[in-house]
Protein backbone atom coordinates (compact mmCIF):
# COMPACT_ATOMS: atom_id res chain seq x y z
CA UNK A 1 0.00 0.00 0.00
CA UNK A 2 2.76 1.96 0.77
CA UNK A 3 4.60 1.66 -2.18
CA UNK A 4 1.44 1.93 -4.65
CA UNK A 5 0.71 5.44 -2.68
CA UNK A 6 4.51 6.63 -2.95
CA UNK A 7 4.38 5.52 -6.59
CA UNK A 8 1.48 7.95 -7.48
CA UNK A 9 3.08 10.73 -5.52
CA UNK A 10 6.12 10.95 -7.52
CA UNK A 11 3.67 10.44 -10.53
CA UNK A 12 2.28 13.95 -9.33
CA UNK A 13 5.72 15.50 -8.94
CA UNK A 14 6.45 14.82 -12.28
CA UNK A 15 3.22 16.87 -13.60
CA UNK A 16 3.89 19.51 -11.40
CA UNK A 17 7.87 19.79 -12.62
CA UNK A 18 6.73 23.93 -12.47
CA UNK A 19 6.82 24.40 -9.30
CA UNK A 20 8.55 21.89 -7.20
CA UNK A 21 7.54 22.97 -3.72
CA UNK A 22 4.13 22.37 -4.80
CA UNK A 23 5.47 18.58 -6.14
CA UNK A 24 7.40 18.40 -2.73
CA UNK A 25 4.32 19.58 -0.89
CA UNK A 26 1.93 16.95 -2.49
CA UNK A 27 5.08 13.82 -2.19
CA UNK A 28 5.52 14.82 1.28
CA UNK A 29 1.67 14.15 1.94
CA UNK A 30 1.50 11.26 0.17
CA UNK A 31 4.28 9.51 1.83
CA UNK A 32 2.81 10.44 5.11
CA UNK A 33 -0.86 9.11 4.75
CA UNK A 34 0.88 6.07 3.10
CA UNK A 35 3.08 5.52 6.51
CA UNK A 36 -0.25 6.38 8.37
CA UNK A 37 -2.59 4.04 6.28
CA UNK A 38 0.44 1.14 6.63
CA UNK A 39 0.56 1.56 10.24
CA UNK A 40 -1.07 -1.14 11.56
CA UNK A 41 -1.44 0.99 15.25
CA UNK A 42 -3.12 3.12 13.41
CA UNK A 43 -5.34 1.17 10.62
CA UNK A 44 -8.05 1.25 13.61
CA UNK A 45 -9.18 4.64 14.87
CA UNK A 46 -9.04 4.36 18.59
CA UNK A 47 -10.51 6.82 20.41
CA UNK A 48 -7.88 6.52 23.08
CA UNK A 49 -9.38 8.86 26.27
CA UNK A 50 -6.54 10.37 27.95
CA UNK A 51 -4.15 8.39 29.30
CA UNK A 52 -3.20 10.45 31.89
CA UNK A 53 -6.80 11.06 33.14
CA UNK A 54 -8.09 7.47 33.06
CA UNK A 55 -5.54 5.54 34.07
CA UNK A 56 -4.70 7.55 37.21
CA UNK A 57 -8.44 6.62 38.09
CA UNK A 58 -7.17 2.44 37.83
CA UNK A 59 -4.02 3.28 39.54
CA UNK A 60 -5.63 4.52 42.40
CA UNK A 61 -6.54 1.47 43.58
CA UNK A 62 -4.50 -0.89 41.58
CA UNK A 63 -0.85 0.92 42.72
CA UNK A 64 -1.39 -0.16 45.88
CA UNK A 65 0.71 -3.59 47.16
CA UNK A 66 -1.76 -3.96 49.54
CA UNK A 67 -4.65 -5.21 47.22
CA UNK A 68 -2.96 -8.87 47.03
CA UNK A 69 -4.67 -11.21 44.57
CA UNK A 70 -7.16 -13.31 43.13
CA UNK A 71 -6.98 -16.67 42.96
CA UNK A 72 -7.70 -18.78 39.06
CA UNK A 73 -7.13 -21.75 37.62
CA UNK A 74 -3.45 -20.66 37.04
CA UNK A 75 -2.86 -19.88 40.41
CA UNK A 76 -3.17 -16.41 42.20
CA UNK A 77 -3.03 -13.58 40.36
CA UNK A 78 -2.13 -10.47 41.33
CA UNK A 79 -4.00 -6.82 41.57
CA UNK A 80 -1.13 -4.53 41.70
CA UNK A 81 0.59 -2.81 38.95
CA UNK A 82 3.66 -1.34 39.34
CA UNK A 83 2.98 1.72 37.33
CA UNK A 84 7.04 2.27 36.39
CA UNK A 85 7.38 -0.97 34.85
CA UNK A 86 4.18 -0.59 32.75
CA UNK A 87 5.05 2.99 31.64
CA UNK A 88 8.36 1.47 30.59
CA UNK A 89 6.48 -1.05 29.01
CA UNK A 90 6.48 -0.95 25.02
CA UNK A 91 2.37 0.20 25.76
CA UNK A 92 3.12 2.44 28.59
CA UNK A 93 1.69 5.48 26.94
CA UNK A 94 -1.59 3.66 26.46
CA UNK A 95 -4.21 4.09 28.48
CA UNK A 96 -5.35 0.69 30.72
CA UNK A 97 -9.14 0.43 28.56
CA UNK A 98 -7.16 -0.14 26.14
CA UNK A 99 -7.08 -3.29 26.24
CA UNK A 100 -9.50 -3.97 29.39
CA UNK A 101 -11.75 -3.02 27.10
CA UNK A 102 -15.15 -2.61 28.78
CA UNK A 103 -13.97 -1.23 31.94
CA UNK A 104 -15.68 2.01 32.38
CA UNK A 105 -13.93 4.81 35.10
CA UNK A 106 -17.00 3.23 37.87
CA UNK A 107 -15.70 0.97 40.09
CA UNK A 108 -15.88 -2.36 38.18
CA UNK A 109 -17.31 -5.64 38.38
CA UNK A 110 -14.54 -8.18 39.63
CA UNK A 111 -13.60 -10.53 36.80
CA UNK A 112 -11.46 -13.71 36.89
CA UNK A 113 -8.21 -14.37 35.05
CA UNK A 114 -9.94 -16.85 32.64
CA UNK A 115 -12.76 -14.55 31.88
CA UNK A 116 -11.18 -11.69 30.51
CA UNK A 117 -8.37 -13.91 28.71
CA UNK A 118 -11.61 -15.42 27.25
CA UNK A 119 -12.92 -13.09 26.07
CA UNK A 120 -10.81 -10.02 25.47
CA UNK A 121 -7.95 -11.34 24.86
CA UNK A 122 -7.13 -11.84 21.43
CA UNK A 123 -9.56 -8.88 20.75
CA UNK A 124 -8.09 -6.30 22.83
CA UNK A 125 -4.63 -7.04 21.07
CA UNK A 126 -6.63 -7.48 17.69
CA UNK A 127 -7.61 -3.86 18.00
CA UNK A 128 -4.38 -2.41 17.25
CA UNK A 129 -2.80 -5.42 16.02
CA UNK A 130 -4.59 -6.67 13.38
CA UNK A 131 -1.84 -8.22 10.84
CA UNK A 132 -0.29 -10.02 13.64
CA UNK A 133 -3.51 -10.84 14.78
CA UNK A 134 -4.76 -12.91 12.21
CA UNK A 135 -1.05 -14.00 11.29
CA UNK A 136 -1.73 -15.83 15.02
CA UNK A 137 -5.26 -17.08 14.26
CA UNK A 138 -3.89 -19.43 11.23
CA UNK A 139 -0.63 -20.40 13.48
CA UNK A 140 -0.93 -23.58 15.29
CA UNK A 141 -0.57 -21.69 18.15
CA UNK A 142 -3.87 -19.99 17.21
CA UNK A 143 -5.39 -23.76 15.84
CA UNK A 144 -4.71 -24.67 19.82
CA UNK A 145 -6.48 -21.66 21.12
CA UNK A 146 -9.59 -22.62 19.44
CA UNK A 147 -8.99 -26.09 21.15
CA UNK A 148 -7.67 -24.99 24.25
CA UNK A 149 -9.10 -28.18 26.35
CA UNK A 150 -7.60 -30.57 24.37
CA UNK A 151 -5.50 -32.84 26.07
CA UNK A 152 -5.40 -30.24 28.65
CA UNK A 153 -2.92 -28.42 26.92
CA UNK A 154 -3.07 -24.45 27.22
CA UNK A 155 -2.68 -22.84 24.21
CA UNK A 156 -0.34 -19.65 24.04
CA UNK A 157 -2.16 -16.24 23.78
CA UNK A 158 -0.75 -13.04 23.08
CA UNK A 159 0.27 -12.45 26.68
CA UNK A 160 2.40 -15.20 27.19
CA UNK A 161 5.12 -14.67 24.71
CA UNK A 162 4.92 -11.16 24.97
CA UNK A 163 3.80 -10.15 28.70
CA UNK A 164 1.06 -7.64 29.25
CA UNK A 165 1.52 -5.14 31.85
CA UNK A 166 5.71 -5.46 31.40
CA UNK A 167 5.05 -5.73 27.48
CA UNK A 168 8.30 -6.25 25.62
CA UNK A 169 9.43 -3.84 23.36
CA UNK A 170 10.27 -7.05 20.73
CA UNK A 171 12.76 -5.34 19.03
CA UNK A 172 15.40 -5.50 22.32
CA UNK A 173 18.14 -7.52 22.56
CA UNK A 174 17.14 -8.38 26.13
CA UNK A 175 13.38 -9.89 24.50
CA UNK A 176 15.50 -11.65 21.65
CA UNK A 177 17.86 -13.35 24.65
CA UNK A 178 14.26 -14.05 26.59
CA UNK A 179 12.82 -15.98 23.76
CA UNK A 180 14.49 -19.64 23.70
CA UNK A 181 13.05 -19.54 27.38
CA UNK A 182 9.78 -18.59 26.87
CA UNK A 183 9.22 -21.01 23.96
CA UNK A 184 11.02 -23.43 26.90
CA UNK A 185 8.07 -22.97 29.18
CA UNK A 186 6.18 -24.87 26.77
CA UNK A 187 8.49 -26.74 24.17
CA UNK A 188 10.96 -28.11 26.93
CA UNK A 189 14.43 -29.30 26.49
CA UNK A 190 14.28 -27.78 23.26
CA UNK A 191 15.87 -24.42 24.23
CA UNK A 192 18.53 -26.11 25.59
CA UNK A 193 19.68 -27.85 22.24
CA UNK A 194 19.43 -24.39 20.34
CA UNK A 195 21.23 -22.74 23.34
CA UNK A 196 24.37 -24.81 23.33
CA UNK A 197 25.05 -24.20 19.04
CA UNK A 198 26.65 -21.21 18.09
CA UNK A 199 23.70 -18.70 17.40
CA UNK A 200 22.64 -19.29 21.14
CA UNK A 201 25.91 -19.00 22.60
CA UNK A 202 26.45 -15.56 20.76
CA UNK A 203 22.82 -14.56 21.52
CA UNK A 204 23.11 -15.28 25.15
CA UNK A 205 26.33 -13.17 25.13
CA UNK A 206 25.24 -10.46 23.41
CA UNK A 207 25.34 -11.02 19.55
CA UNK A 208 22.25 -9.25 18.08
CA UNK A 209 22.09 -11.08 14.97
CA UNK A 210 22.25 -14.23 15.79
CA UNK A 211 18.69 -16.05 14.98
CA UNK A 212 16.56 -17.06 17.69
CA UNK A 213 13.36 -19.83 17.46
CA UNK A 214 11.25 -17.65 16.13
CA UNK A 215 13.94 -16.79 12.83
CA UNK A 216 13.63 -19.97 12.09
CA UNK A 217 10.06 -21.69 13.05
CA UNK A 218 8.36 -18.00 12.30
CA UNK A 219 6.75 -16.26 14.88
CA UNK A 220 2.58 -15.33 14.81
CA UNK A 221 2.25 -17.44 12.11
CA UNK A 222 4.38 -20.39 13.62
CA UNK A 223 3.50 -23.63 12.03
CA UNK A 224 4.87 -27.27 12.87
CA UNK A 225 7.77 -27.84 10.38
CA UNK A 226 5.80 -30.94 9.02
CA UNK A 227 3.50 -28.52 8.02
CA UNK A 228 4.15 -27.80 4.25
CA UNK A 229 3.49 -23.76 5.04
CA UNK A 230 5.96 -23.49 7.83
CA UNK A 231 8.98 -21.28 7.28
CA UNK A 232 11.31 -24.78 7.99
CA UNK A 233 9.10 -27.31 5.81
CA UNK A 234 11.28 -29.12 2.45
CA UNK A 235 10.09 -26.22 0.37
CA UNK A 236 10.97 -23.75 2.58
CA UNK A 237 13.73 -24.14 4.64
CA UNK A 238 16.52 -23.28 2.38
CA UNK A 239 15.11 -19.53 1.77
CA UNK A 240 14.56 -19.65 5.76
CA UNK A 241 18.44 -20.31 6.12
CA UNK A 242 19.34 -18.08 3.33
CA UNK A 243 17.79 -14.85 5.07
CA UNK A 244 21.18 -14.56 7.13
CA UNK A 245 23.06 -17.08 4.84
CA UNK A 246 22.81 -15.87 1.26
CA UNK A 247 25.20 -18.49 0.24
CA UNK A 248 23.79 -21.54 1.85
CA UNK A 249 22.88 -24.85 -0.33
CA UNK A 250 20.48 -27.79 0.68
CA UNK A 251 23.78 -29.69 2.66
CA UNK A 252 23.54 -26.52 4.78
CA UNK A 253 19.55 -26.70 5.63
CA UNK A 254 20.52 -30.54 7.54
CA UNK A 255 22.57 -29.12 10.17
CA UNK A 256 20.66 -30.17 13.55
CA UNK A 257 19.83 -27.87 16.06
CA UNK A 258 17.99 -29.91 18.26
CA UNK A 259 20.40 -32.82 18.97
CA UNK A 260 22.09 -33.64 22.50
CA UNK A 261 25.30 -35.11 21.40
CA UNK A 262 26.01 -37.34 24.20
CA UNK A 263 22.18 -38.60 23.66
CA UNK A 264 21.63 -42.17 21.85
CA UNK A 265 19.14 -40.15 20.08
CA UNK A 266 21.59 -38.39 18.45
CA UNK A 267 23.03 -39.09 15.13
CA UNK A 268 25.95 -41.68 15.39
CA UNK A 269 28.81 -40.16 14.47
CA UNK A 270 27.99 -36.96 16.78
CA UNK A 271 27.30 -39.29 19.57
CA UNK A 272 30.67 -41.37 19.06
CA UNK A 273 32.89 -38.18 18.69
CA UNK A 274 31.19 -36.88 22.22
CA UNK A 275 31.26 -39.92 24.06
CA UNK A 276 34.77 -40.69 22.43
CA UNK A 277 36.12 -37.45 23.66
CA UNK A 278 34.47 -37.81 27.02
CA UNK A 279 36.70 -40.61 27.23
CA UNK A 280 39.42 -39.39 26.08
CA UNK A 281 39.41 -36.62 28.76
CA UNK A 282 38.41 -38.65 31.52
CA UNK A 283 41.50 -40.84 30.91
CA UNK A 284 44.51 -38.07 29.84
CA UNK A 285 43.55 -35.98 32.68
CA UNK A 286 43.47 -38.73 35.31
CA UNK A 287 46.41 -40.07 34.19
CA UNK A 288 48.33 -36.57 33.59
CA UNK A 289 47.18 -35.32 37.26
CA UNK A 290 48.29 -38.73 38.55
CA UNK A 291 51.50 -38.74 37.05
CA UNK A 292 52.00 -34.94 38.28
CA UNK A 293 51.12 -36.00 41.59
CA UNK A 294 53.80 -38.54 42.17
CA UNK A 295 56.38 -36.83 40.35
CA UNK A 296 56.06 -34.11 42.74
CA UNK A 297 55.53 -36.43 45.94
CA UNK A 298 58.63 -38.10 44.61
CA UNK A 299 60.51 -34.72 44.56
CA UNK A 300 59.39 -33.94 47.81
CA UNK A 301 60.03 -36.89 49.44
CA UNK A 302 63.81 -36.71 48.07
CA UNK A 303 64.36 -33.61 48.86
CA UNK A 304 64.81 -32.69 45.27
CA UNK A 305 62.82 -29.15 45.13
CA UNK A 306 65.10 -27.80 47.64
CA UNK A 307 68.58 -28.54 45.32
CA UNK A 308 68.46 -25.28 44.61
CA UNK A 309 70.29 -25.22 40.77
CA UNK A 310 72.26 -28.47 41.54
CA UNK A 311 72.33 -29.78 38.28
CA UNK B 1 73.26 -21.28 38.28
CA UNK B 2 76.28 -23.01 37.82
CA UNK B 3 77.75 -23.35 34.19
CA UNK B 4 79.59 -26.37 32.72
CA UNK B 5 83.20 -25.24 32.57
CA UNK B 6 86.35 -26.36 30.28
CA UNK B 7 89.31 -26.97 32.71
CA UNK B 8 91.37 -26.97 30.58
CA UNK B 9 90.27 -24.10 28.58
CA UNK B 10 88.29 -22.08 31.29
CA UNK B 11 85.00 -21.51 29.22
CA UNK B 12 82.23 -22.26 30.26
CA UNK B 13 80.00 -24.34 28.02
CA UNK B 14 76.03 -24.94 27.84
CA UNK B 15 74.03 -27.57 25.92
CA UNK B 16 72.12 -26.24 23.03
CA UNK B 17 68.92 -27.97 23.13
CA UNK B 18 66.42 -25.48 20.89
CA UNK B 19 66.77 -23.61 18.10
CA UNK B 20 65.28 -19.67 17.09
CA UNK B 21 63.13 -21.86 15.04
CA UNK B 22 61.72 -24.16 17.97
CA UNK B 23 61.47 -20.95 20.10
CA UNK B 24 59.49 -18.92 17.60
CA UNK B 25 56.88 -21.45 17.31
CA UNK B 26 57.07 -21.54 20.95
CA UNK B 27 56.04 -17.96 21.29
CA UNK B 28 53.67 -18.49 18.27
CA UNK B 29 51.97 -21.52 20.12
CA UNK B 30 51.91 -20.12 23.51
CA UNK B 31 50.47 -16.47 22.07
CA UNK B 32 47.19 -17.90 20.02
CA UNK B 33 46.58 -20.99 22.12
CA UNK B 34 46.20 -18.76 24.68
CA UNK B 35 44.34 -15.65 22.54
CA UNK B 36 42.24 -18.91 21.42
CA UNK B 37 41.46 -20.06 25.15
CA UNK B 38 40.33 -16.40 26.11
CA UNK B 39 38.15 -15.83 23.23
CA UNK B 40 37.02 -18.97 22.76
CA UNK B 41 36.21 -20.00 26.36
CA UNK B 42 33.17 -17.53 27.19
CA UNK B 43 31.24 -19.15 24.43
CA UNK B 44 31.82 -22.68 25.49
CA UNK B 45 30.97 -21.35 29.22
CA UNK B 46 27.96 -18.89 27.93
CA UNK B 47 26.99 -19.29 31.81
CA UNK B 48 30.14 -18.91 33.64
CA UNK B 49 29.71 -15.27 35.37
CA UNK B 50 32.93 -14.37 33.89
CA UNK B 51 32.42 -14.95 30.22
CA UNK B 52 30.02 -11.97 29.85
CA UNK B 53 32.44 -9.75 31.72
CA UNK B 54 34.97 -10.82 28.94
CA UNK B 55 33.08 -10.78 25.94
CA UNK B 56 31.82 -7.14 27.28
CA UNK B 57 35.74 -6.22 27.82
CA UNK B 58 36.21 -7.48 24.21
CA UNK B 59 33.72 -5.07 22.89
CA UNK B 60 30.98 -7.64 22.12
CA UNK B 61 30.94 -11.78 20.41
CA UNK B 62 31.57 -10.48 16.93
CA UNK B 63 35.20 -8.32 18.22
CA UNK B 64 35.86 -11.89 20.22
CA UNK B 65 35.36 -13.75 17.29
CA UNK B 66 37.78 -11.57 15.12
CA UNK B 67 40.48 -11.85 17.44
CA UNK B 68 39.28 -15.68 17.63
CA UNK B 69 40.01 -16.20 13.74
CA UNK B 70 43.47 -13.83 13.43
CA UNK B 71 44.53 -16.28 16.27
CA UNK B 72 43.28 -19.52 14.25
CA UNK B 73 45.43 -17.80 11.63
CA UNK B 74 48.27 -18.05 13.63
CA UNK B 75 47.49 -21.46 14.61
CA UNK B 76 47.50 -22.50 11.01
CA UNK B 77 50.47 -20.55 10.32
CA UNK B 78 52.58 -22.11 13.08
CA UNK B 79 51.32 -25.73 11.82
CA UNK B 80 52.32 -25.56 8.37
CA UNK B 81 55.75 -23.82 9.82
CA UNK B 82 56.15 -27.62 11.99
CA UNK B 83 54.92 -29.51 8.62
CA UNK B 84 57.66 -27.64 6.38
CA UNK B 85 60.45 -28.44 9.20
CA UNK B 86 59.82 -31.86 9.83
CA UNK B 87 59.81 -32.03 5.83
CA UNK B 88 63.26 -29.94 6.02
CA UNK B 89 64.38 -33.01 8.84
CA UNK B 90 63.75 -35.57 6.97
CA UNK B 91 64.05 -34.99 3.52
CA UNK B 92 67.11 -32.27 3.24
CA UNK B 93 68.56 -32.77 6.76
CA UNK B 94 68.05 -36.52 6.66
CA UNK B 95 67.51 -36.38 10.54
CA UNK B 96 67.44 -39.83 12.11
CA UNK B 97 63.52 -40.87 12.65
CA UNK B 98 63.31 -43.88 14.58
CA UNK B 99 66.63 -42.81 16.99
CA UNK B 100 66.45 -42.74 20.72
CA UNK B 101 67.02 -39.29 20.78
CA UNK B 102 64.47 -38.51 17.99
CA UNK B 103 60.37 -36.97 18.63
CA UNK B 104 59.08 -40.58 17.59
CA UNK B 105 57.39 -42.35 20.13
CA UNK B 106 59.90 -45.58 20.55
CA UNK B 107 60.12 -48.83 23.57
CA UNK B 108 62.08 -46.92 25.10
CA UNK B 109 59.33 -44.52 26.33
CA UNK B 110 57.17 -47.49 27.28
CA UNK B 111 60.24 -48.84 29.42
CA UNK B 112 60.81 -45.29 30.89
CA UNK B 113 57.23 -44.59 31.92
CA UNK B 114 57.07 -48.75 33.72
CA UNK B 115 60.88 -47.10 35.26
CA UNK B 116 59.30 -43.48 36.39
CA UNK B 117 56.34 -45.18 37.52
CA UNK B 118 58.42 -47.47 39.84
CA UNK B 119 60.96 -44.54 40.92
CA UNK B 120 57.78 -42.34 41.91
CA UNK B 121 57.11 -45.29 44.22
CA UNK B 122 60.93 -46.01 45.64
CA UNK B 123 61.04 -49.21 43.86
CA UNK B 124 63.91 -48.23 41.80
CA UNK B 125 66.43 -45.70 40.63
CA UNK B 126 64.87 -42.88 37.93
CA UNK B 127 65.53 -44.18 34.62
CA UNK B 128 67.70 -42.54 32.20
CA UNK B 129 65.85 -40.30 29.62
CA UNK B 130 66.77 -39.20 26.43
CA UNK B 131 66.46 -35.85 24.73
CA UNK B 132 62.93 -36.40 24.79
CA UNK B 133 61.05 -37.85 27.26
CA UNK B 134 57.27 -39.90 27.00
CA UNK B 135 55.29 -37.08 28.36
CA UNK B 136 57.32 -34.23 26.58
CA UNK B 137 56.77 -36.29 23.15
CA UNK B 138 52.92 -36.65 24.23
CA UNK B 139 53.24 -32.78 24.54
CA UNK B 140 54.32 -32.54 21.21
CA UNK B 141 52.13 -34.70 19.17
CA UNK B 142 49.16 -33.95 21.75
CA UNK B 143 49.26 -30.55 20.27
CA UNK B 144 50.03 -31.27 16.70
CA UNK B 145 47.39 -33.89 16.51
CA UNK B 146 44.77 -31.43 18.31
CA UNK B 147 45.67 -28.16 15.94
CA UNK B 148 45.23 -30.08 13.07
CA UNK B 149 41.42 -31.37 14.70
CA UNK B 150 40.63 -28.20 15.79
CA UNK B 151 41.91 -26.03 13.20
CA UNK B 152 39.99 -28.15 10.39
CA UNK B 153 36.72 -28.01 12.67
CA UNK B 154 37.38 -24.40 13.37
CA UNK B 155 38.12 -24.22 9.63
CA UNK B 156 34.54 -25.72 9.01
CA UNK B 157 32.44 -23.51 11.39
CA UNK B 158 34.08 -19.97 9.69
CA UNK B 159 33.29 -21.19 6.39
CA UNK B 160 29.77 -23.12 7.28
CA UNK B 161 28.20 -22.66 3.34
CA UNK B 162 31.18 -23.57 1.88
CA UNK B 163 31.33 -26.53 4.26
CA UNK B 164 28.42 -27.44 3.52
CA UNK B 165 28.28 -28.02 -0.10
CA UNK B 166 30.76 -30.87 0.00
CA UNK B 167 29.50 -32.45 3.14
CA UNK B 168 26.25 -32.92 4.96
CA UNK B 169 25.07 -30.49 7.86
CA UNK B 170 25.93 -32.92 10.22
CA UNK B 171 29.65 -32.78 9.51
CA UNK B 172 29.00 -28.99 11.18
CA UNK B 173 27.33 -30.37 14.14
CA UNK B 174 30.30 -32.89 14.58
CA UNK B 175 32.37 -29.77 14.14
CA UNK B 176 30.90 -28.36 16.78
CA UNK B 177 30.85 -31.07 19.40
CA UNK B 178 34.59 -31.88 18.35
CA UNK B 179 35.73 -28.39 18.35
CA UNK B 180 34.61 -27.53 21.95
CA UNK B 181 35.55 -30.64 23.15
CA UNK B 182 39.12 -30.67 21.65
CA UNK B 183 39.64 -27.28 23.16
CA UNK B 184 38.90 -28.27 26.47
CA UNK B 185 41.24 -31.42 26.46
CA UNK B 186 44.31 -29.51 25.14
CA UNK B 187 43.45 -26.54 27.56
CA UNK B 188 43.34 -29.16 30.63
CA UNK B 189 46.32 -30.70 29.16
CA UNK B 190 48.96 -27.89 28.80
CA UNK B 191 47.44 -25.84 31.81
CA UNK B 192 47.09 -27.79 34.53
CA UNK B 193 47.28 -32.04 34.14
CA UNK B 194 50.63 -32.62 32.13
CA UNK B 195 52.98 -29.57 30.44
CA UNK B 196 52.70 -26.60 32.86
CA UNK B 197 53.78 -29.16 35.68
CA UNK B 198 56.26 -31.39 33.14
CA UNK B 199 57.34 -27.96 31.87
CA UNK B 200 58.03 -25.80 35.08
CA UNK B 201 56.46 -27.96 38.10
CA UNK B 202 59.13 -31.05 38.15
CA UNK B 203 61.54 -31.17 40.92
CA UNK B 204 64.42 -30.76 37.94
CA UNK B 205 62.89 -27.26 36.77
CA UNK B 206 61.08 -25.98 39.33
CA UNK B 207 59.78 -23.10 39.55
CA UNK B 208 60.55 -22.05 36.19
CA UNK B 209 62.77 -23.78 32.73
CA UNK B 210 64.06 -21.47 30.98
CA UNK B 211 64.90 -23.48 27.94
CA UNK B 212 62.42 -23.02 25.76
CA UNK B 213 63.10 -19.15 25.90
CA UNK B 214 66.87 -19.23 26.38
CA UNK B 215 67.55 -22.54 24.11
CA UNK B 216 70.19 -23.53 26.29
CA UNK B 217 70.57 -25.16 30.08
CA UNK B 218 73.93 -25.52 31.88
CA UNK B 219 75.59 -28.99 31.06
CA UNK B 220 75.80 -30.43 34.34
CA UNK B 221 71.94 -29.91 33.91
CA UNK B 222 71.86 -31.66 31.10
CA UNK B 223 73.98 -34.66 31.70
CA UNK B 224 71.48 -34.83 34.80
CA UNK B 225 68.40 -34.51 33.07
CA UNK B 226 69.10 -36.42 29.88
CA UNK B 227 71.61 -39.49 30.43
CA UNK B 228 70.85 -41.26 27.40
CA UNK B 229 71.53 -38.54 25.01
CA UNK B 230 74.68 -37.23 26.41
CA UNK B 231 76.08 -40.90 26.47
CA UNK B 232 74.58 -41.41 23.23
CA UNK B 233 76.29 -38.78 21.64
CA UNK B 234 79.37 -39.06 23.77
CA UNK B 235 79.52 -42.72 21.94
CA UNK B 236 78.45 -41.19 18.21
CA UNK B 237 81.07 -38.51 18.78
CA UNK B 238 78.62 -35.92 18.32
CA UNK B 239 78.36 -34.05 21.55
CA UNK B 240 80.48 -31.08 20.19
CA UNK B 241 77.11 -30.50 17.89
CA UNK B 242 75.80 -29.46 20.73
CA UNK B 243 77.50 -27.98 23.48
CA UNK B 244 78.61 -24.28 22.89
CA UNK B 245 80.06 -21.64 24.90
CA UNK B 246 78.12 -19.96 27.34
CA UNK B 247 76.07 -16.71 26.61
CA UNK B 248 77.30 -13.56 28.11
CA UNK B 249 76.27 -12.73 31.49
CA UNK B 250 73.73 -9.71 30.00
CA UNK B 251 71.90 -12.23 27.81
CA UNK B 252 71.80 -14.90 30.66
CA UNK B 253 69.86 -11.50 32.74
CA UNK B 254 67.43 -11.21 29.74
CA UNK B 255 66.64 -14.68 29.28
CA UNK B 256 65.61 -14.77 33.18
CA UNK B 257 63.62 -12.03 32.99
CA UNK B 258 61.67 -13.27 29.58
CA UNK B 259 61.31 -16.63 31.01
CA UNK B 260 59.76 -14.87 34.66
CA UNK B 261 57.47 -12.83 32.76
CA UNK B 262 56.47 -15.87 30.35
CA UNK B 263 56.10 -18.49 33.50
CA UNK B 264 53.88 -15.28 34.83
CA UNK B 265 51.80 -15.21 31.53
CA UNK B 266 51.29 -18.77 31.66
CA UNK B 267 50.23 -18.89 35.46
CA UNK B 268 47.83 -15.87 34.68
CA UNK B 269 46.33 -17.31 31.84
CA UNK B 270 45.64 -21.07 33.35
CA UNK B 271 44.00 -18.78 36.65
CA UNK B 272 41.85 -16.98 33.90
CA UNK B 273 40.54 -20.60 32.70
CA UNK B 274 40.31 -22.08 35.80
CA UNK B 275 38.38 -19.35 37.03
CA UNK B 276 35.92 -18.99 34.14
CA UNK B 277 35.29 -23.28 34.39
CA UNK B 278 34.96 -23.42 38.48
CA UNK B 279 33.52 -19.86 39.15
CA UNK B 280 29.57 -21.35 38.01
CA UNK B 281 30.58 -24.47 40.57
CA UNK B 282 30.50 -22.41 43.99
CA UNK B 283 28.86 -19.26 42.65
Amino acid sequence: MAAGARKSASGLAKEFTFSKWRALRVLSISVFLALVAASPAAAQDVTAPDPGEFSARCLTCHAQEYLGSVASEEGDKSLYIDPTVYEESAHGILPCNSCHAGFTHDPHQMVTNAEFFAETAGEACKNCHDDQFEMYKQSYHGELSRDATADGVSAPLCVDCHGAHDIARVETLEYRQSIADLCGRCHGGRESTFLDTYHGKSLTLGREASATCVDCHGDHSILPVSNPLSKLSKANILPTCQECHPDATEGFTTFLVHIKPTSMKAPIVVFLVAMGYLALIVVVFAFGGIHSILYAYRGLKDGLYSRKGGH
Amino acid sequence: MSQGTDAKEGVTLVYHRFSAFHRFSHYLVMVSFFGLVFTGFPLKFRDSYWSQIIIDLLGGVAAAGFVHRVMAVVNIVYFVLEVGYMSYYVVARKGPIFHDDSIVPNKKDWADMKGMFRWFLGLGAKPRLSRFTYWEKFDFWALFAGTFLIGGSGLMMWFPEATTRILPGVALNVALVLHSNEAFLATGVIFIFVHFFSAHGRPESFPADEVIFSGYLPVEHYIHERPHEYENRLKAGTLHQVVRPAPTAKRRRIFRWITAAMTTFGFLAASYTLLLILWPLFF
